[in-house]
């Protein structure tokens, strides 16, 4: 009988596929259409300290093959998360990461600092694509020295793994991972989405300015699993446009442990569950056993 | 609520630029409340997205929007054929709520009639209607409302009031709030703006019907939003706390 299950950080997830945070609401919002227990693991909404409003709209724009959003980080915040939204997902069995953001380090910490262990909760994503506003708004990802020092500065306050989710904005991707590995970082998420803006024509104005996800990512993305999977020992969840099983294992080939699909289910709301029977039906064809079998294997 | 596949079987323009559009479902849709709306995936490899569409009209199986062409999406679709197959995300969003009420007023300026038809129907007599266009081109877009005596406003004065919707509803609004009424609305946001400043004064109860631009239909991403008075989570979702909304609750 072949098998999907994987090990994440010292948990047993019943499979690798995840959503993307921020792609599948607080999690109740697809029960009519599939159970959350489907899911590997849930990611959250990104969650704040305080409650975040988000910014005005336009959020969304099409793109060829795309889309661009900016929220704007917009939550209920940890706490209400926890207590209106957690015993869900203990109730479904459903293991959770806690995606969390800042706009300082201290709210990187606070936040840490504030979410308890439980045997629910797989790790804590970090993620470092948000602006500095004590450092003209410069993202925190984009400097190795910061990234270094917050990762330590948040391991030092949690019990729980931490894993840092990587902006693709940056000039060396490598030097910013082994700055995060370096700092105690127990796992990566490659990658957020890509900075980008609209233009519109008519208007001669910038209707929206945000990040870029979908399938123009992949390839971006697949590389970055590929380079840090070979150059660092943590286990990598891939997130880039994956669209289908295909996609999925394409990225476990290159060498993650778990894959995030997000946008593609805007298109299809049943695409996490379609991926993971197509990766059952993969496994069950090729005779293979286990899916962590095949990590990596295209680095040969 | 499923994502269900169907198949065109009409698609023609009624007005300049709208269009009926019917599909029939492979399956039957869940009970519908007026008001809703669907994700339809427009089969168009130049689309990434599904968009958004009010139900029109719903029977046997099969579903009818009425659209306007604005866009890349509502041109794609206006050009797809007969027999193309397309899939429905279905039924979405909070519809109309009905309470009981001495009368009720439903008010739609132009491509609006869309989100208000099948209202206008569950209604009947019930409802006084005003129905605001841009001339005597578009008044066929009132379909079948038309049998109930609606008031009708076209800016250019080629058919009935000369002027916008919410000016002819001013000449009859004394009248109406006498009774004990509810207002239902859809219809661009500068309408639905004006009128809210109209029943300012009696803050009549008043639901009115949102568009945004949308990605997901279900509450996911929080890409729809519109700013509502709520001082804790200002940004409620079109597609998932709407796309009904209290006008009374929201900052137009």
């Amino acid at each position: 009988m072949a098998s999907l299950s994987i090990k994440l950080l010292g948990k047993t997830l019943r499979n690798p596929v995840m959503n993307a945070s921020g792609t599948l609401g607080y999690g109740k919002e697809i029960e009519p259409l599939w159970g959350i227990e489907n899911l590997g693991a849930y990611v959250t909404k990104g969650l704040s300290l305080k409650p975040h409003h988000g910014n005005p709209t336009p959020r969304v724009w099409e793109e060829h093959q795309g889309l661009i959003n900016s929220i704007g980080l917009q939550n209920i915040g940890i706490d209400r998360f926890f207590s209106d939204y957690f015993p869900f997902f203990k109730k479904k069995k459903t293991p959770i990461i806690v995606n969390f953001f800042g706009f300082t380090e201290e709210e990187y910490i606070a936040c840490a600092e504030r979410i308890k262990p439980d045997r629910f909760i797989v790790a804590l994503e970090m993620n470092l694509s948000c602006p500095n506003v004590k450092q003209g708004g410069i993202s925190f990802g984009k400097d190795p020295v910061l990234v270094h020092r917050i990762v330590k500065e948040v391991k030092a306050v949690t019990k729980i793994p931490l894993i840092a989710k990587l902006t693709p904005e940056v000039k060396n991707l490598y030097e910013i991972a082994r700055a995060a590995y370096e700092g105690g970082v127990d796992g990566f998420t490659l990658l957020n989405t890509m900075p980008s803006l609209v233009v519109d024509i008519r208007k001669r104005s910038v209707p929206l300015k945000g990040g870029l996800s979908g399938p123009l990512l992949r390839p971006v993305a697949l590389k970055a699993v590929y380079e840090i999977s070979s150059r660092l020992p943590v286990p990598i969840l891939g997130s880039g446009g994956i669209m289908n099983y295909q996609d999925a294992l394409s990225f476990i080939m290159a060498g993650a442990c778990g894959v995030q699909i997000g946008t593609a289910t805007f298109i299809d709301p049943y695409t996490i569950p379609k991926i993971i029977r197509g990766l059952k039906k993969y496994l069950t064809q090729n005779k293979c056993p286990c899916i962590g079998d095949l990590m990596g294997v295209a680095h040969g | 609520m499923d994502d269900i596949e169907g198949r065109i079987i009409h698609n023609k323009e009624i007005a300049s630029r709208h269009y009926l559009l019917k599909i029939k479902l492979e399956k039957s849709m869940d009970p519908t409340v007026p008001g809703q709306f669907v994700m339809l995936h427009i089969p168009d490899n130049e689309l990434f997205l599904r968009r958004p569409f009010s139900i029109y009209d719903y029977r046997q199986k099969t579903l009818s929007l009425l659209y306007k062409v604005v866009g890349k999406g509502t041109e794609s679709l206006s050009r797809t054929v007969k027999n193309a197959k397309v899939s429905v995300l279905c039924p979405l969003g909070r519809g109309f709520s009905i309470k009981k009420r001495d009368r009720y007023v439903v008010v739609a300026g132009g491509i609006g009639i869309a989100g208000v038809h099948l209202l206008i129907q569950r209604l009947g007599k019930k409802a006084t209607i005003f129905f605001g266009c841009n001339n005597a081109d578009e008044v066929p877009l009132m379909g079948k409302t038309a049998k109930f005596n609606p008031f009708v406003s076209t800016l250019d004065g080629s058919y009935g009031f000369r002027g916008n919707v919410v000016q002819l509803l001013e000449h009859h609004i004394e009248e109406l709030e006498e009774k004990d009424i509810e207002v239902f609305a859809c219809g661009p946001e500068g309408m639905l703006k004006s009128m809210k400043a109209l029943l300012e004064k009696k803050r009549i109860p008043c639901q009115a019907s949102f568009e945004e631009r949308m990605a997901c239909g279900l509450g996911l991403c929080f890409g729809c939003v519109k700013k509502t008075v709520d001082k804790e989570e200002p940004y409620k979702r079109v597609c998932k706390e709407g796309p009904v909304f209290d006008i009374w609750q929201v900052c137009l």
